[in-house]
């Protein structure tokens, strides 16, 4: 008897891990925009061509009005059951990670391996940025501010919530005491988009990218070799056909070294109650080409970011 | 001795009669504030989670117009929705069937002193205006509406959704 009750609340206790998923990641950043027109880019050198970055880390430190807007913000979503990750405390966890792997080395002098790809990607990031962006408008002696939020997913880097609006003009107000007028006033509105994308995100899935590009290989491997009576090409289409949410992908484009799948609905978690990512998606597709009837051996897998990888075939 | 039970008799009449006429107009207001028949419009937030509209109320009794126009705030926000000074905001519950499938809830939630209360932070009456026209009053205030409380009411009694629920 005793082992029965146990058996049971183990069983329950088991699907109560599964229902409390995890939450999606929101952080608020202040947008591209926002960054140039107040000074906080910074430039590199990319082969020739030199390509702005915004300079988070100064932005925090320098600007008056950004952390209390990103505070007003983080305060509203918690009170809705959604804190939020903070960009400061990211940005300082990034750069604390960042002087730590430097300065450890093996016992023969030997330093931590990395490349630009991976520095690249070892930016703060969530699941969910809302990025802000305001101007200060001045009509004789009043101020006003115009601000746009917007919630992209980072997966996508789809818009899925978005709210704009000019607050009332004010003589005496402070800017800081007018952004968070204009957040409070438009703050419901965004949310409710945002609870939209949620809820087609439990019912129709995730959307990824999905890439499949060849190698030059030397067993001559290419997307119309036929395994059975299918073509790789086939293969590969009715694997995202059988793994997708109600089979819905989009098939962009494809030919004998490459295929471009994009609308890719995969689902939110797997069978252990965990997040998939792109990756983790391509991953599996990989463990079934590896498989039979493919039996490939080499296959890349490249992570482009969490809504979009690539496989490679022919070659590691 | 008869004139005074006869006057007695015709006041008691007199003040039935009011008192019904009152529940009357009182009933017919609830059943206006049902069908919707009231005006919201945004004019401002005034803090953190704290809306204020202009709700415009209709009876034959000043009054009761009067007294009416927090209860349709409160009613304005969580299944109309309102609009106004360039900003519009979805009603709280936007399921349309949710007044009706939950109807025990907000038969005692809208009753005379229900919870509705809770949510209405203030009224500005200094500054209602009235306006007489095809036999009724058109009564218009600035209700102040807890909508951030109000949300989280509806929330735990599961009417409407969080934002995070499903995660």
């Amino acid at each position: 008897m005793k082992r029965t009750i146990l058996s049971i609340l183990l069983a329950l206790s088991a699907l109560t891990a599964f229902a409390q998923a995890k939450k999606p990641t929101i952080m608020v950043m202040p947008s591209d925009l926002w960054c140039n027109k107040n000074g906080f880019m910074t430039t590199y050198d990319n082969q020739g061509v030199t390509e702005y970055i915004p300079d988070y880390h100064k932005a925090i430190i320098s600007s008056n009005e950004l952390l209390p807007v990103i505070s007003q913000i983080n305060g509203l979503m918690a009170d809705r059951g959604f804190p939020l990750k903070n960009l400061e405390s990211e940005i300082k966890a990034l750069n604390q990670t960042a002087a730590e792997m430097a300065a450890v080395t093996g016992k023969d002098g030997s330093s931590v391996q990395t490349n630009p790809l991976m520095q690249l990607r070892q930016r703060a990031n969530a699941d969910i940025i809302i990025q802000l962006t305001w101007t200060i408008n001045k009509i004789g002696p009043k101020y006003s501010v115009t601000y746009t939020m917007q919630g992209l997913d980072s997966y996508t880097s789809k818009e899925i919530a978005t709210s704009t609006g000019t607050g009332a003009p004010s003589f005496t107000a402070e800017v800081p005491v007018l952004l968070a007028e204009a957040v409070n006033a438009h703050i419901d509105e965004f949310c409710d988009r945002l609870q939209r994308h949620f809820e087609d995100l439990f019912a129709n899935g995730r959307e990824i990218a999905l890439n499949v590009n060849v190698f030059e290989n030397e067993e001559d491997i290419d997307l119309e070799k036929e395994y059975g009576d299918k073509e790789l090409r086939e293969v590969i289409e009715d694997w995202i056909y059988d793994n997708t949410v109600s089979h819905r992908y989009h098939l962009a484009d494809d030919s004998e070294h490459h295929m471009t799948f994009d609308e890719v609905r995969i689902p939110v978690y797997d069978d252990r109650g965990r997040a998939i990512s792109a990756n983790n998606f391509a991953r599996n597709l990989v463990r079934y080409l590896k498989g039979e009837p493919c039996s490939i051996a080499k296959i890349k897998t490249l992570n482009q970011g969490q809504g979009k990888a690539t496989i490679i075939i022919g070659n590691k | 001795m008869k004139k005074l039970l006869l006057s007695v008799l015709t006041v008691f009449v007199a003040l039935s009669c009011a008192f019904t006429a009152q529940a009357g107009a009182k009933k017919k207001a609830d059943k206006q504030t049902q069908a919707f028949r009231y005006d919201i419009e945004y004019v401002k937030t005034a803090g953190t989670g704290i809306v204020a509209v202009k709700v415009a109320s209709y009876s034959k009794k000043a009054g009761i117009a009067l007294n009416q126009c927090a209860k349709n705030a409160v009613h304005g926000v969580i299944f109309k929705g309102y609009a106004g000074n360039g900003t519009s905001m979805a009603a709280l519950c936007k399921d349309p069937g949710a007044e009706t499938a939950h109807s025990d809830y907000f038969k005692a939630f809208f009753a005379e002193g229900g919870e509705y209360n809770k949510y209405v932070s203030s009224v500005d009456t200094a500054n209602s205006e009235f306006l007489k026209a095809y036999k009724e009053y058109k009564v218009s205030q600035v209700v102040y509406v807890n909508k951030a409380a109000l949300r989280k009411a509806l929330e735990s009694a599961g009417i409407i959704k969080g934002l995070a629920a499903g995660f």
